[in-house]
């Protein structure tokens, strides 16, 4: 369970974030989304811990998270073993191998991220962030910047970590149809300062297909045309 | 070495071998009197013995400087209070002519070779932290933060995340540090040691021996090239190998 409280965030005198509350049960999946420059990342920062400088409070346990950010961020000079072997906490490379292997990587442990294509990377700090079976997850628009196809089949490879490990998954992302894929709660973010201005409930999320995707999307749209915007 | 390279040195050698021939004068020596110049003193082994000592103390305050630069300059880009409290301290260090400091540091605690160590340690580490102080500044944060959330050690965070992004200022201040520090050793032991390459070129100096004085400086030259390609070269191209 994670209880999030954010009554006030404050960046060189501007308000950033004003009263966001989001409370989640263990295993679930929201996707956060808001306007380019709201706040998301900053909001992801203060769950993660990396940003301590605000007015509120995060409960749950976060002894053991893992973060997604929006390049692979893997370290160039290390190559995938050591990148891997260094998260790791209990070293083990069977496993790790396991995991590669699911994400359809095999004979690149002794490689340099730089020798990988930009998808293969990305799965590779997919596997990184499951690699400590992580009771949470935050991802920051892990997706974006990938070709169509790419990032589809990412999402799957990584629907198929949260069934196995059955994080509480954290997405923050500016496209509606991926959070509807992927998520069973959606919250929509304003701008200046951002808050929640809207809450959507999305059970069933396993089972859409492309179609019923795109309808939920245009129903939302249909009714809160500028939602996108931050408004309603 | 490439052959552009290759003709660069043979066309200095070449232009200097005939300008001392036009001029023919005892101060201007031939390439060739140099060079049997270089070997004579070779022989009769006291280029050796001076040489030998110079390049131990060039060594020690080279290791000196490069372990006190590193560990400051990490401390320094890090850290804003420790940044704050030792910035006055660097800019004195860094503007302060070399010969104050050797002659104070010889009046203070006698003509030794702690003195002389001394000095050159404090006329060098000020360049080192400089450049390994901007080098931790710009650590890239998306790595730091990538520590954080998987908490990893202060061992690991050191030696995989910050290191690797600092190791190129390291790099280009020890080749810096090590052509500037046998210069500075060489004053140093002109100025007060009885022994090493400084003081035997002052030596030559009031005998006037210009050639025995420029064979000293080529076998030091050539000394540190071999350092810079058979230690420091190989190490950078080791850490440097994910490129």
């Amino acid at each position: 369970m994670i209880n999030i409280n954010i009554k006030e965030k404050k960046y060189k005198k501007e308000n950033i974030l004003k009263d966001v509350q989001i409370s989640l049960e263990d295993s679930e999946f929201l996707s956060i989304i808001g306007p380019s420059g709201c706040g998301k990342t900053t909001l992801l920062n203060i769950i993660a811990k990396l940003d301590e400088d605000y007015d509120g409070f995060v409960n749950g346990d976060f002894s053991n998270i893992a973060f997604m950010f929006q390049d692979h961020c893997l370290l160039p000079w290390l190559t995938i073993k050591e990148n891997l072997l260094l998260i790791s906490i209990d070293k083990n490379l069977d496993e790790i191998n396991r995991l590669l292997k699911l994400v359809g990587l095999e004979n690149i442990l002794d490689e340099y991220p730089n020798k990988l294509s930009g998808g293969m990377a990305r799965r590779v700090s997919l596997v990184r962030a499951f690699i400590n079976k992580p009771k949470v997850i935050l991802l920051d628009e892990p997706f974006i910047s990938l070709d169509y196809p790419t990032a589809c089949a990412l999402k799957e490879d990584f629907l198929n970590f949260c069934k196995e490990f059955k994080p509480t998954v954290i997405l923050v992302t500016h496209d509606i149809s991926e959070a509807i894929y992927l998520s069973n709660k959606i919250l929509f973010l304003s701008k200046n300062p951002a808050k929640i201005i809207y809450e959507f409930d999305n059970p069933n999320k396993q089972e859409f297909n492309l179609k019923k995707i795109d309808e939920i999307k245009h129903q939302l749209l249909e009714k809160y045309p500028k939602i996108l915007e931050g408004r309603l | 070495m490439n052959q552009t390279k290759f003709l660069s040195i043979f066309i200095f050698v070449i232009l200097w071998q005939s300008l001392s021939i036009a001029i023919n004068s005892s101060v201007f020596p031939t390439v060739v009197d140099i060079v049997v110049n270089l070997f004579d003193h070779l022989i009769n082994g006291e280029l050796i013995h001076h040489l030998s000592i110079t390049l131990y103390r060039v060594f020690l305050a080279f290791i000196i400087s490069i372990f006190l630069g590193v560990i400051f300059g990490i401390l320094m880009g890090l850290y804003k209070k420790v940044d704050d409290m030792f910035d006055f301290l660097l800019i004195i260090g860094l503007n302060t002519p070399a010969l104050v400091t050797i002659i104070i540091c010889y009046i203070w605690f006698g003509l030794s070779d702690f003195s002389a160590l001394l000095a050159v340690v404090i006329n060098k580490v000020p360049i080192i932290v400089i450049n390994v102080r901007e080098g931790t500044k710009a650590i890239n944060p998306k790595y730091t933060n990538l520590a954080k959330v998987y908490k990893l050690s202060k061992y690991d965070t050191v030696k995989n995340i910050y290191l690797p992004q600092i190791y190129p200022f390291i790099m280009a201040s020890a080749r810096l540090s090590l052509s500037l520090i046998w210069k500075i050793v060489l004053v140093v032991e002109l100025l007060g040691r009885s022994d090493g390459m400084g003081f035997q070129i002052s030596m030559f100096f009031q005998l006037f021996d210009i050639t025995s004085i420029l064979a000293y400086s080529l076998a030091f030259v050539l000394i540190i090239l071999l350092i810079e390609s058979v230690i420091l070269k190989p190490i950078e191209n080791k850490l440097g190998k994910w490129k």
